[in-house]
């Protein structure tokens, strides 16, 4: 079964993408470095600095990679179906007091006393194979409403239980990676273009509710503290028209509370200028000014960005594209439509991280609680998004039957 | 590259995928080159407004000396402990105390709970779980423990200070709560003014705990306390910048301006430029560092005029004035050099101590210092009006001499008091106006020297008052002696404007008045001792000075190399010197001479010549409410150097109550000379003109008089400020 093509000319590997990946996590070891050595406790056990655990889940992410490596993804994906509704079962456990953990108001994972899972990043890869391996079905069979409402529901299930954590910007990757899924696997345009009119009436109807609606009105029930950043996204006061000056002047400092985390991103951003301020240097992370829990896991690129400057941060840009279009290209490479549809599924996700997450460090993007792959810490996330990797080498790997 | 042929592949649908994600990542790069690039400069200043605060540091204050160099005022330092709040260490025991606050707080009420599903399947493995449901803290009970934990954790630190230092000290909560919260930037003072053994304990154990640290600050101290008081003036706390500074500061540390004086008056020489310097501060507005943004520029020292030694006797002097009815001493008391100006001592009585504004003045003696009574804040020897009394005969005698209507020959003839025989009494018109002389014939010596008023009188009305009014004002009175001090008054002249501005009329009683020194006419002490020095000088009235030099904090000087200031010229008198020489030994018969009423001033060795006065000061009604006791001297007769004036509030007279004050104050002025002369080792004996006391410049020859009139500045203070 291992005959890796001796006879082949080409790489069994795609080189490049691993080269990009490889720099991305040494850039994401650094400055987790920088952002947590100046703290007030000194003296935490070796076992506990978060660089060290980076590398520590850096190590595991890619061994757990090569694993995904052994297998053809076509035999993986047979076993999808059962992987997607176990994570579906994981995603209601999760949602049990008792049995998930909560963290700043979200109830997202479970305490394994040494760890933390996110069942959330998992349910993303299950999805994806699971998705691939329905969508790779006869491409007259695609053309049914039935299977395109059947599709749609695949991507709903995930979506509204991810949504109920909440966590509305994980929850949100899957409605771009289930269309272009979709898209690469052959479902008529029409169907798509459809379904993103509907999704983006639906939406914006939503923003005019949260944003426009006058006190009174019945109004979707969200989060307050999801209210509360879709309000400073765009820039609305809190308090609404009616408002007493006692409760303007509480919505006030409320919302320079919620508008703080953002601010200082896009200040740590926009200090660093050209060239930054040098490795462990910038102010924003050792004066305290990005929150100390977020400045290693969400705000990372905001720390690269002070320390490095302009430089440093289209290095990563340059680095993220190069692991994306090597995705593509072996999209294009895939043997099947199987391959071809997994690996879109797993660039997409790649990239919706990405721009999320980027994006919210710039004032782009609503602040939501999405890592950065790669960069941010968190083993969830590194585990996940290595396996990612590991699958579009695994496509490749497997580009020609033996 | 080769990873961007994508955008061109033949798969359309991969295309598309290709262009979305290059798309997407050109408005990342889009946005950073736009964060980043165009609008950094903003965001750098976002960043430096949130994370640095100014403070401003006060610039050393000149001193202030006497002309020996004797320190009046200057800075000491003052070395306090005080504690940087939010360094690491006190940050962790503020966590310790408040995680173990809150957790004592969270079981308060605590209740037992099912175990979770989770739970369950764990303990399975033996992972007995904690049953306790904790309960939920408010915000406001988490703030209220986080000030709690600030608090125990400082005050722990405050009280193991106070076993360093031997010192019970306690940290009061108000004060630590409004300093957290408004001035955290600085460090919290907790303990000011260490004597030496605790600079030592500090330095031994204490600045080695977390946070503390021994500042030194510069505080202004007047080590001779209430020695020329009025002169040097005190400070008060202030908060303002002074020019040429930075404006702005978000802090500022503890800075005092002169509120009266010198200090007040000469502020911009004496003060400097503050400087100030920037602190780093993180999220939570701890101090992280601090650079230095403007350099301190000290202030200039000044040395006066004054001679301490002389100051302090005739301070003491005058506040023992004997007062017929006791209570404190009320007068001032003023020696001039006749030959340049120079002001040897100024005194007002009662006085105060500037030490007791700083840090600040307490209710007791601010209470006691602003007693309308006795008035300590003002300075009697320039401020205010004071009836000369008898000492204006004086200047009627000089007018009346270069008149021509008045002859030491010619007699005057004063009847008896019909209701008290022993004294005389005079009428202008029908208005009887009594006489503390005895009744009988007055030439100008005796009736100089036994000030009688009928004399006077008379001879004031021969006279006519604008003749005394044009001599006075030769002499300036009714006008500013342009000394660098705010309380400098021009006393009053009532000239024909000054009437008329107030719709007076003036009648012949009006002029006998004014020629006794009574009714409108006030005059300054100090107004009266440059009179002193023009009849002792040979007519010259000088501008009074205060000021002998500045300089930078850190220049050398030698004392011995200084020469003394240059005489002003102000007027020359238009008196011939025999007028001058018949006014001059009058004078000298009236503490000379057995019946003179200026003997209680006489110093042996050391010719006095004086003019005692007495003045009633009526109220409305013509009642005697108070009396005005004067002696205007100068000395010694053959070459004159000093001029004395004492003026003393609610004597008995002149010469019985100013009397002993002057002649205490000649014989320190002897005693002093001749010390100073046996200092500087020269051994010859007193030079007739140049005394070690006052060095004159240009000697006191006509000539070099006449040659200043031009170059005389109005005011010696304008010269000091624009330097």
């Amino acid at each position: 079964m291992f005959t890796f093509g001796q006879t082949e000319r080409q790489p069994r590997i795609e080189w490049l993408q691993l080269l990009a990946m490889l720099g991305l996590m040494v850039v994401s070891v650094l400055f987790i470095y920088s952002a947590t050595h100046a703290r007030l406790v000194d003296s935490i056990p070796w076992h506990k600095e978060y660089f060290l655990r980076q590398i520590f889940w850096c190590f595991s992410g890619v061994c757990a990679a090569i694993l995904v490596c052994f297998l053809d993804y076509r035999s993986l994906s047979r076993w999808s179906m059962i992987g997607y509704w176990l994570m579906i079962v994981l995603l209601i456990l999760v949602l049990i007091p008792g049995i998930g953990t909560m963290r700043g108001g979200a109830r997202r994972w479970f305490d394994f006393g040494v760890f933390l899972f996110q069942p959330s990043e998992f349910a993303k890869l299950a999805f994806i194979f699971a998705f691939g391996n329905f969508l790779s079905r006869p491409v007259e069979e695609l053309r049914a409403p039935s299977i395109f409402f059947k599709a749609l529901g695949l991507i709903g299930l995930p979506f509204i239980l991810i949504l109920k954590e909440p966590d509305l910007g994980s929850a949100l990757i899957f409605i771009p990676t289930g269309l272009l899924m979709m898209l690469v696997a052959g479902v008529p345009r029409r169907f798509l273009i459809r379904s993103v009119s509907i999704v983006s009436v639906l939406a914006a109807l939503f923003l005019v509710d949260i944003l426009f609606a006058p006190p009174g009105w019945w109004t979707i029930k969200l989060e307050d503290y999801q209210r509360h950043r879709l309000l400073v996204y765009f820039g609305k006061d809190f308090a609404p028209p009616n408002a007493t000056p006692a409760q303007k002047i509480a919505a006030k400092k409320l919302q320079d509370e919620k508008s703080y985390q953002g601010r200082q991103a896009l200040i740590s951003v926009g200090s660093g200028g050209l060239t930054g301020r040098g490795w462990c240097e910038g102010n924003q992370t050792s004066l305290g000014f990005l929150p100390p829990g977020a400045a290693h896991t969400d705000f990372i690129f905001s720390v690269i960005a002070e320390e490095k400057g302009f430089l440093g941060t289209v290095i990563v840009i340059g680095l993220y594209s190069v692991l994306l279009f090597t995705g593509v290209r072996i999209a294009g490479q895939a043997r099947d439509r199987l391959g071809k549809v997994l690996a879109v599924g797993v660039v997409t996700m790649l990239f919706s991280h990405i721009f999320i997450n980027i994006g919210m460090n710039i004032r782009l993007m609503p602040v939501t609680g999405v890592p950065l792959p790669l960069l941010s810490y968190g083993g969830s996330s590194v585990l996940c998004s290595l396996i990612a990797i590991g699958i579009l080498q695994n496509i490749y790997l497997y580009r020609r039957s033996y | 590259m080769l990873v961007f042929d994508q955008l061109n592949k033949a798969d359309r649908h991969l295309r598309l995928v290709s262009w979305l994600i290059a798309g997407g990542l050109a408005v990342l790069l889009g946005g950073l080159w736009w964060v980043q690039v165009v609008r950094s400069r903003q965001f750098a200043e976002d960043q430096f407004n949130q994370s640095y605060r100014t403070v401003r540091v006060p610039a050393p204050r000149g001193k202030i000396m006497d002309r020996h160099g004797v320190v009046l005022a200057e800075n000491r330092p003052v070395y306090s402990v005080s504690l940087y709040l939010g360094d690491r260490s006190w940050r962790q025991s503020v966590l310790a105390h408040y995680k173990a606050g809150k957790d004592a707080a969270r079981r308060v009420g605590a209740k037992q709970r099912p175990p979770s599903a989770m739970e369950k399947v764990l303990s399975w493995f033996g992972d007995e779980p904690s049953l306790v449901q904790l309960r939920r803290l408010s915000r406001d009970e988490e703030t209220a423990l986080g000030r709690a934990a600030r608090y125990t954790v400082t005050s722990n630190i405050v009280a193991q200070l106070g076993d360093i230092l031997g010192q019970r000290l306690t940290l009061d909560v108000t004060n630590f709560h409004r300093h957290y919260h408004n001035s955290l930037v600085l460090p919290l003072p907790v303990f000011q003014n260490l004597n030496a053994a605790q600079i030592a304990r500090l330095q031994e154990r204490g600045l080695r705990m977390p946070g503390v640290d021994m500042e030194i600050q510069p505080t202004r101290v007047y080590p001779r306390g209430t020695l020329a008081a009025h002169v040097v003036g005190y400070m008060r706390a202030s908060v303002e910048s002074s020019e040429g500074e930075l404006a702005y500061f978000d802090y500022r540390l503890p800075d005092y301006r002169g509120f009266s004086g010198l200090e007040y008056s000469l502020d911009p020489v004496l003060c400097g430029k503050a400087g100030g310097k920037s602190v780093q501060i993180n999220n939570l507005g701890y101090r992280q560092n601090e650079t230095s943004i403007s350099a301190i520029e000290a202030g200039r020292d000044l040395t006066l005029t004054i001679d301490a030694e002389i100051q302090r006797v005739v301070e003491h002097e005058l506040a023992r004035a004997v007062l017929p009815n006791g209570g404190t001493v009320r007068g001032a008391a003023v020696v001039l050099d006749v030959r340049t100006g120079e002001i040897i001592a100024l005194a007002s009585a009662p006085t105060f101590n500037p030490n007791n504004w700083i840090p600040g003045i307490s209710r007791e003696d601010f209470r006691a210092y602003h007693d309308t009574n006795t008035t300590p804040m003002l300075n009697r020897a320039i401020f205010g009006g004071y009836a000369p009394g008898s000492t204006f005969k004086t200047i009627v005698a000089l007018a009346g001499l270069e008149a021509g209507t008045l002859t030491t020959q010619q007699l005057v003839r004063v009847a008896p008091n019909p209701r008290d025989p022993a004294h005389g009494i005079i009428y202008v018109g029908q208005q009887p106006i009594k006489d503390t002389a005895a009744p009988g014939d007055y030439d100008f010596k005796r009736a100089f020297k036994r000030s009688s008023n009928a004399y006077f009188i008379e001879h004031g009305l021969i006279l006519g008052r604008d003749a005394i009014l044009r001599m006075a004002g030769l002499l300036h009175f009714g006008e500013r002696t342009g000394l660098p001090l705010a309380q400098d008054s021009r006393a009053t002249l009532p000239t024909r404007d000054w009437l008329q501005q107030r719709g007076l009329p003036w009648r012949d009683g009006d002029t006998a008045n004014l020629s006794i020194g009574q009714g409108y006419v006030t005059v300054t002490p100090l107004q009266m001792a440059v009179a002193m020095a023009a009849v002792a000088n040979g007519g010259r009235v000088l501008w009074p000075q205060l000021i002998l030099a500045t300089n930078a904090q850190d220049e050398v000087v030698d004392l011995s190399a200084r020469s003394g200031v240059r005489p002003h010229l102000r007027e020359q008198l238009p008196v011939s010197a025999r007028t001058l020489e018949i006014v001059q030994s009058a004078m000298l018969a009236d503490t000379e001479d057995a019946d003179g009423t200026g003997r209680a001033a006489k110093v042996e060795g050391f010719r006095v010549c004086a003019k005692t006065g007495t003045a009633q000061i009526e109220d409305r009604t013509g009642r005697n409410i108070d009396v005005m006791n004067w002696l205007a001297s100068y000395a010694p007769y053959e070459a004159p150097r000093y001029a004395v004036v004492v003026m003393v509030q609610s004597g008995k007279s002149g010469g019985e109550t100013c009397g002993p004050v002057a002649k205490g104050i000649y014989e320190a002025l002897k005693k002093r000379e001749k010390k100073l002369l046996v200092a500087q080792g020269s051994g010859a004996a007193v030079p007739a003109v140049a005394s070690p006391l006052a060095v004159p410049a240009g000697g006191s020859s006509a000539e070099t008089a006449k040659g200043l009139v031009a170059a005389v500045p109005a005011a010696p203070l304008k010269d000091l400020l624009t330097h």
